[in-house]
């Protein structure tokens, strides 16, 4: 007993004692930035490079390459950090200034506070890429590239030929109408199938859709820059969110008619990812918008997909447009404006960017390279070859990154989900939805 | 009549059980299943007996690890809760002068502030004491998260038990401190156990805080074990995390069944005889 | 022997406190300074007095955010309280594979939240769930009628799973009080003839105070700030339709509106803090 009782009473004096002796002995230690175990690393010294990342289906060969990086040398150690929720914690770690040296996650906010490196001069990277990647890198308020992207994406529909081939179609149709008498056509002949198939219980994928079609709209008409430059000052004499006839009604219009007439799965505000690529997989649903990304799982619930899938751009839906099709940077690096190892974290990239790494990563990640010299592998060749044919037929748009701060691409998700639960009609979203757009860029 | 009423009972309780266990029952059926395997078309209740999730599971997750990592984080935080849990109840229910009565609102009320408030400033503080990718810092926010709800529930049961018996132990000469550790501190037993119960688990599995203080891979816990099957755009490998939370559960579960025989030990009947 | 008595367990709630105070009160005066912010997470913080807290009452969203919490709560806290006595009371009587039927009670509240979320909507899923199928291959579809599809129904949704998930948490802090009600009470009232209604009732109940005191309050503080449960069922949706205050103040805190978020949290403390103040008062001790 009193051995007992001796022991818990030193206990919690030694726990109490220890916890003032941790902040004393703290308080000295300015709240510094970057990593501080090699603050001043003198020759000799390893440095630690820091990488963040939230891309998963890059961890394994991102370990492989940080591994191969790490025996090459003895003076630089790089550790990945991986978070299923990256762009929460990475504000975290701005708010606290412990920022990671180099990072995967890209905000426009952080670039026009300065917490990127201007990475424009690195000719080493941009000489081996397209000048439209380079220019898709670039931060349109500055003038300066503040990331390197390794990858290209795509996003359009992923259609099944033999679906559509059944209700008679051999081609993709590039109007709005046709497209939604293909629809109509589809469930005549296939009552079963669903011809067009909406995740929407995930917000992103409707905010997806939004960015896809109505702001792919402005981007085609008004051209990338002018139209970022746009949303940037919020003019809505050219934005016209709200109006009657704008990008935003007719489209919302659109989606309740195709509703509607059940040209959609009835259970959209309910349907996931998942269900999605079962439905897709098994040829209950004729085709769904996503990004290529999406591929490697189809291919995984029925590797029989692989050539019986097609890829189309989204089709055009107002007065003189074209039809239009994602090709954005992907898989972005960039470099914090606080590190104390610039040089070194240039070394890792360098070694990151090399042909034969990225050949690796871009197999590995599922994405056509952004580098010239890198020949990738990265889809069944058949799938590639869809690819570049809707890239080659419909105006290639990119991500908007000059969202209002507190708009995020799920709220504007969340208002179609609410279209979509009969809350507004096709004006009234446009309505709420300018709202929400101005509220964002006021606040 | 008796006999029926009995029987309706075990009926009831199954039933009930069936109902807690069914969500188990999903995971322990994913877990056996292959990717291919859809829900709703194939078999709901058979599963295809894929037993390469687990190997699979096991080795990528690392959350042999993991397991060990959450393992220690919640051993330490508990022995904490307890340990100054228990203390701090005994004052607040038998001393409640201004100073007690005053750490029991302030840790009473701290309880119904959220806890995102905290993030940033925590963050901040741990870095600072370079608590972040240590066990023990994760072992100290948990226990600090846990400590209102344990005083609250230590307090309440320390007000069930008769002051008479540590009167009685006073008497024999021992000091109010003594008398806690000998007579009160073995007749929570029950209460121990459910304090245990009740945050243990919680702690096995937080990853609220573990995003933010635990983020070199050596130093993950189960939750961030399992977090690697998530995909951002492209659902989750859910087929391989089922089975990595199935591993993750068994020593769970078998803590459990030890602390809930203790939370039954019924020891109030004994102590007052002896 | 005398100056011992004084001493020392007068303090034995300091260690408690000092922890406490390093790891949450300490963070929490820098946490509250922020909501009289515009701080954004990343750029430099302005002051901007009490414009958070105006702001807060004026938004619509946040206004129906508190509606849906207290509506979750006024069903979830009181069938949680009872659910919990319910399991209670049939685990502690005679009752073979007892500790069995106790683990399987507290299985839900085990597994981690980061897999519940999904199996609880493979499992509730309109028109695919694993409910749906059985009934579909029943050959009663109709029976999971359309429960996600109106606001009233779906929040009765989430309030059974919410009981479903966490009565097990409760039945233990019952479990563990009714350990304290000594055998000889009711077996002196057995004598005196009471019914099992009346032993309930005059013995189990009042001695179950310390107990019930505890639950109540650690379930009204539970479903005000409930957050895994809805955001794996609806994630707030359709829209913003069954977003509860949680989940706003997160959102908003990874929204870059910190500082808002923090005002908002207040706000929400206060909504917390008077339903506990007056269950307290109305179990306030007898003894």
């Amino acid at each position: 007993m009193f051995i007992k009782k001796t022991i818990a009473l030193a206990l919690s004096l030694a726990l109490a004692g220890a916890m003032l002796a941790g902040c004393q002995s703290n308080t000295p230690t300015a709240s510094g930035s970057g990593s501080q175990a090699s603050t001043g690393a003198a020759d000799g010294e390893v440095v630690h490079i820091k990488l963040f990342t939230g891309k998963i289906e890059t961890i394994d060969v991102m370990n492989e390459i940080i591994e191969d990086f790490n025996a090459s040398q003895d003076r630089i150690v790089v550790e990945q950090e991986y978070q299923k929720d990256a762009s929460n914690v990475i504000k975290i770690k701005f708010a606290s200034n412990e920022v990671p040296d180099i990072m995967t996650t890209y905000e426009q906010g952080f670039v026009d506070e300065g917490k990127y490196m201007d990475l424009t001069d690195l000719n080493e990277f941009w000489d081996r890429m397209s000048p439209e990647m380079k220019a898709a890198c670039t931060d349109v308020n500055q003038g300066k590239a503040f990331r390197v992207c390794t990858n290209m994406t795509m996003a359009g529909f992923f259609y099944n030929k033999d679906i559509l081939a059944q209700a008679g179609y051999t081609e993709f149709p590039t109007q709005w109408d046709e497209f939604e008498t293909m629809l109509k056509t589809i469930k005549e002949e296939m009552p079963d199938v669903t011809p067009w198939f909406i995740f929407g219980s995930e917000a992103w994928h409707l905010g997806h859709l939004i960015e896809f079609i109505p702001h792919g709209y402005l981007k085609s008409t008004l051209g990338t820059i002018e139209c970022k430059k746009a949303m940037l000052a919020n003019d809505q004499d050219v934005l016209r969110f709200a109006d009657p006839d704008g990008a935003m009604a007719v489209f919302a219009q659109n989606m309740l008619d195709l509703q509607s007439e059940g040209l959609i799965n009835a259970d959209v505000l309910t349907a996931t990812n998942d269900n999605c690529v079962q439905d897709f997989a098994n040829g209950k649903a004729a085709m769904f918008s996503n990004g290529m990304w999406a591929l490697s799982s189809v291919l995984e619930a029925n590797p029989d997909m692989a050539d019986k899938i097609g890829f189309a751009p989204y089709p055009a839906y107002m007065e003189g447009s074209e039809p239009v099709v994602l090709s954005a940077e992907d898989s972005g690096y960039s470099i914090s404006a606080t590190t104390e190892h610039k040089e070194e974290c240039i070394e890792f990239l360098n070694f990151l960017f090399s042909a034969d790494n990225q050949k690796k990563y871009s197999e590995v990640a599922k994405a056509p390279s952004a580098f010239k010299d890198v020949q990738a592998e990265w889809a069944p060749a058949n799938i590639v070859e869809e690819v570049n044919a809707a890239l080659e037929n419909a105006v290639n748009i990119g991500y908007t990154n000059e969202k209002p701060a507190g708009f995020s691409g799920d709220d504007a998700g969340r208002y179609l989900q609410n279209l979509l639960a009969g809350q507004y009609d096709a004006q009234g979203f446009a309505e709420a939805y300018a709202q929400a757009w101005n509220d964002g860029m006021a606040s | 009549m008796k006999k029926t009423y009995s029987l309706l009972r075990h009926l009831t309780v199954l039933l009930i059980c069936l109902m807690c266990m069914s969500p188990f029952l999903v995971l322990l059926n994913l877990s056996l299943n292959t990717p291919r395997h859809n829900l709703y078309e194939d078999s709901l209740i058979v599963p295809d007996f894929y037993f390469g999730n687990y190997a699979e599971g096991w080795v990528k997750s690392h959350i042999g690890r993991a397991m060990v990592n959450s393992g220690i984080i919640a051993f330490a935080a508990l022995a904490l809760i307890v340990l100054l849990g228990a203390m701090a109840g005994y004052t607040v229910a038998r001393f409640p002068n201004r100073f007690n009565r005053m750490v029991f609102s302030v840790l009473l009320g701290c309880m119904m502030i959220p806890g995102i408030i905290n993030t940033v400033p925590l963050y901040t503080l741990m870095i600072r004491i370079k608590a972040v990718n240590t066990l023990w810092g994760m072992a100290l926010v948990c226990a600090t998260l846990a400590l209102p709800q344990a005083v609250f529930v230590f307090s309440g049961f320390i007000q069930s038990i008769p002051r008479e018996l540590e009167e009685a132990a006073i008497i024999d000469g021992c000091s109010y401190f003594t008398a806690f550790w000998r007579v009160v501190f073995p007749l929570l037993k029950p209460s121990v156990s459910a304090v245990v119960i009740l945050n243990g688990f919680g702690i096995w599995n937080n990853y609220s805080q573990a995003v933010f203080f635990l983020q070199s891979s050596e130093k993950h816990n189960v939750p961030q074990a399992l977090s690697v099957y998530f995909q951002q755009f492209a659902g989750a490998q859910w087929n391989l995390m089922a089975a990595t939370a199935v591993i993750a559960i068994v020593p769970v579960v078998a803590v459990f069944l030890v602390f809930q025989k203790r939370i039954m030990s019924g020891l109030t009947e004994g102590a007052i005889k002896g | 022997m005398k100056k011992k008595k004084i001493g020392l367990h007068l303090f034995m709630a300091v260690p408690a406190f000092v922890l406490y105070g390093i790891f949450f009160i300490y963070p929490l005066t820098k946490g509250i300074g922020m909501s009289l912010t515009n701080w954004n997470g990343y750029s430099a913080p302005e002051f901007v007095g009490l414009k958070n807290f105006v702001d807060f009452f004026g938004d619509a969203r946040a206004l129906h955010d508190i509606k849906t919490t207290v509506l979750f709560t006024l069903g979830s806290a009181p069938l949680l309280n009872l659910v919990g006595l319910l399991y209670a009371l049939l685990m502690n009587s005679k009752i073979k594979g007892k500790s069995v039927a106790r683990a399987c009670i507290y299985m839900p509240a085990i597994i981690s939240p980061l897999i519940m979320g999904y199996i609880w909507y493979l499992l509730l899923q309109p028109g695919r769930g694993i409910l749906f199928t059985v009934f579909d291959r029943m050959g009663h579809p109709e029976w999971f009628g359309n429960w996600m599809g109106s606001y009233s129904t779906t929040m009765l949704v989430l309030v059974l799973v919410n009981v479903w998930q966490y009565a097990g948490m409760t039945m233990i802090i019952y479990l563990a009080g009714l350990q304290n009600i000594s055998q000889d009470l009711y077996e002196a009232a057995m004598i005196d003839g009471a019914g099992a209604f009346a032993r309930f009732c005059r013995i189990t109940l009042p001695l179950l105070i310390p107990s019930i005191r505890i639950n109540v309050v650690t379930n009204i503080i539970g479903s005000l700030s409930v957050f895994d449960i809805v955001m794996s069922l609806t994630g707030g949706g359709p829209g913003y339709q069954t977003e509860t205050l949680s989940i706003y103040i997160m959102r908003m805190c990874y929204g870059s509106k910190t500082g808002y978020s923090t005002a908002v949290a207040i706000v929400m403390f206060v909504i917390v803090l008077v339903p506990v103040l007056i269950s307290l008062r109305l179990m306030k001790r007898k003894d």
